[in-house]
């Protein structure tokens, strides 16, 4: 008896402290009266639509990362703080200088708004190439030309996931 | 000894570095005092297309800013910190590389060394540019004026929500401004609320509102204008003045006329007279003459020759009878007394005159075929008189009372008198009933008729 006791005392309460931080989320939200959003963010994502609205030559098929991550239900600020950190990838890309000022105003602007801790941001971000893996050997065989064309659909397509969860969160805290 | 000296050297020392620390003087010498780098800052954002301006500048005038520099760290888009450039005492930075959410450390350096820094917000410190084109438009239809002003604002992608204020006042009166705040670019003054016939100055500026916060933007450029004079409680416009005396002459005319025609012709349409029969006669009838005597005396128709009708003779023999026995005119009274019946200078009395006696008596012999009642009817009225003799040459000529003999019946009638040409035809089914027949002459007609009614009159 004494034995049981003993384990039950020194082993679930570590195993607590342990399990407490994954089931808890690792963001502040700090815009959620959504002035920032809707002054600033917003704005980058429309003119980010205006200038890629005569490219909508792209697939209808969803691409892996967003099979893993998604703005589920209490999830939001972890799907935001994903994406928002996808978006850098794409700064790298040799892309025109008023459509990266606006890329950086959304994923800076939308980490600066989660405030998520450190554990969070240290965690690493799958490259773009891991993002769909059936396709690397595609993408090996595809033209450059073709590349390009295929983040482009898919970072169109990160920037209205992006839009979408913003507008949920938003419309979530208006409710409440 | 040596410690002690030791411990009151150390003292000194501490003394001393104690109240140089402290800014201690003697002797009224005073130390220099560390300059005030205080600053202000202000942003104006989309300035020159999606590039940002910010501007700082020490409060103090004074400050020696020749080695200082203005850096601003946080709050950048993947960048640590940016360095302002100098234009005279102004520091600035034109950069895109704003991030616009949350706050950043802007701070005065000499070289490498923090002197002072502040924490502000670029989006509370926003101000606007100032409104352009501001112009004054009087309507005259609704007596007011209406301002309408311009501003680059309205064409940008982040502040876009402004609230202006629009200062006016009478340029006579140079601190008396009257301020109205509205969030459009167009206001109305009523004209009542301005003094008339007045110069006026009106300016506008601006101010963010909502998420972007700030300063007033500088004034827009000035605009003059006068209000029109005030119209006088009896001018009128001419055109209305003209139709108004026109309209005016007019009414006078009109009454002029109805009083000057409305005896002759305007009342007898409007209120036509009924006829009277009375007055009626009386025109159609002559006056009769004065001394005119009316008897039914027998004996006053002595001078009368009456001769007694058996029946219808040959006209020749009644014309030659005639001559014969009406040498003498007779009176013109006498015509009028038979209703319009005349008597010719040869009417014979004996034709003429018929007493009511007389007729009484001769009645069934006098009347046509028909009852002798009827006959009884005097035919002539009393009116004759002895100065039968006198016959009515204007009066109309009128049989009446043609007393036929028992053997004249349905005859035609033929008139004794020369001038009468007619031919009398009798019914004999009218029963006494005498029948005034036109003796058809170029005098007057006998017949009175509804139309010579309204003739007389």
């Amino acid at each position: 008896m004494v034995h049981v006791s003993f384990r039950y005392i020194f082993g679930i309460p570590p195993l607590i402290l342990v399990l407490l931080p994954v089931a808890s989320s690792d963001c502040e939200f700090e815009g959620k009266s959504g002035e920032e959003y809707q002054n600033v963010i917003m704005v980058s994502l429309n003119d980010l639509d205006r200038l890629r609205e005569n490219d909508s030559n792209c697939l209808n098929n969803e691409p892996n990362f967003f099979k893993k991550h998604s703005c589920d239900d209490d999830k939001e600020a972890t799907f935001l703080n994903t994406a928002a950190r996808k978006l850098k990838q794409f700064l790298r890309m040799n892309i025109h200088e008023e459509f990266k000022t606006h890329l950086q105003i959304v994923s800076q602007g939308t980490l600066q708004l989660l405030n998520c801790t450190k554990k969070v941001k240290e965690k690493k971000q799958p490259s773009l190439g891991e993002v769909q893996p059936t396709k690397n050997l595609e993408e090996k065989k595809s033209s450059k030309g073709q590349r390009k064309q295929d983040e482009m659909c898919f970072l169109m397509l990160l920037l209205e996931k992006i839009k979408t969860c913003w507008n949920k969160i938003l419309s979530g805290t208006k409710e409440h | 000894m040596t410690i002690l000296g030791t411990a009151l050297g150390i003292v000194f020392c501490l003394l001393r570095a104690v109240s140089g620390e402290s800014g201690y003087a003697q002797n009224g010498d005073l130390e220099d005092a560390e300059p005030d780098y205080s600053f202000s800052c202000y942003s104006q954002l989309e300035v020159s297309g999606s590039q940002h301006l910010l501007r700082c500048a020490f409060e103090d005038p004074d400050v020696n800013s020749t080695h200082l520099r203005f850096e601003i760290c946080e709050g950048l888009l993947d960048i640590k910190c940016l360095n302002f450039s100098k234009l005279q005492e102004i520091y600035f930075i034109k950069t895109n590389k704003f991030l616009l959410i949350g706050d950043s450390k802007i701070c005065v350096k000499l070289g490498q060394r923090i002197l002072t820094c502040r924490k502000m917000n670029i989006v509370h410190i926003v101000k606007p540019e100032a409104p352009f084109d501001i112009r004054v438009i009087y309507r005259e239809e609704a007596n007011d004026f209406v301002v309408t002003f311009n501003t680059s604002h309205l064409q940008k992608k982040y502040v876009k929500n402004l609230i202006h204020d629009v200062a006016y006042h009478q340029e006579k009166h140079e601190d008396d401004w009257m301020h109205v705040n509205l969030s459009s670019t167009t206001l109305t003054l009523l004209q009542r609320k301005l003094q008339p016939d007045a110069m006026y100055e009106i300016k506008v500026r601006s101010i963010p509102t909502g998420y972007y916060k700030g300063f007033w933007s500088e004034w827009s450029p000035s605009f003059h204008f006068r209000t029109p004079e005030p119209k006088g409680p009896g001018k009128m416009e001419p055109v209305l003045l003209i139709v108004s005396i026109l309209s005016f002459f007019s009414v006078a005319v009109m009454v002029i006329l109805a009083c000057v025609l409305w005896k002759k012709r305007i009342k007898p349409i409007i209120w036509p007279s009924l006829p009277d029969h009375k007055k009626t006669l009386e025109q159609l009838c002559k006056k009769p003459k004065k001394n005119l005597t009316v008897s039914f005396n027998p004996e006053s128709f002595l001078d009368c020759q009456i001769h007694k009708v058996d029946g219808i003779q040959a006209r020749d023999e009644v014309e030659g009878f005639l001559q014969d026995t009406f040498p003498a005119p007779l009176e013109e009274s006498e015509n009028q007394r038979f209703g319009g019946s005349v008597q010719g200078p040869n009417w014979p009395s004996k034709h003429a005159v018929i007493t009511p006696k007389t007729f009484r008596r001769d009645a069934p012999l006098r009347c046509l075929a028909g009852n002798g009642s009827v006959c009884g009817t005097p035919v002539l009225p009393s009116s004759r008189s002895p100065d039968c003799r006198e016959g009515g040459k204007n009066g109309p000529h009128v049989y009446q009372g043609l007393l036929l003999g028992p053997g004249t019946t349905n005859a035609t009638l033929h008139p004794p008198f020369p001038f009468q040409s007619e031919i009398l035809t009798l019914n004999p089914a009218a029963q006494g009933q005498l029948l005034l027949t036109p003796l058809g002459s170029n005098q007057e007609e006998a017949y009175v008729t509804m139309s010579s009614f309204y003739q007389n009159q």
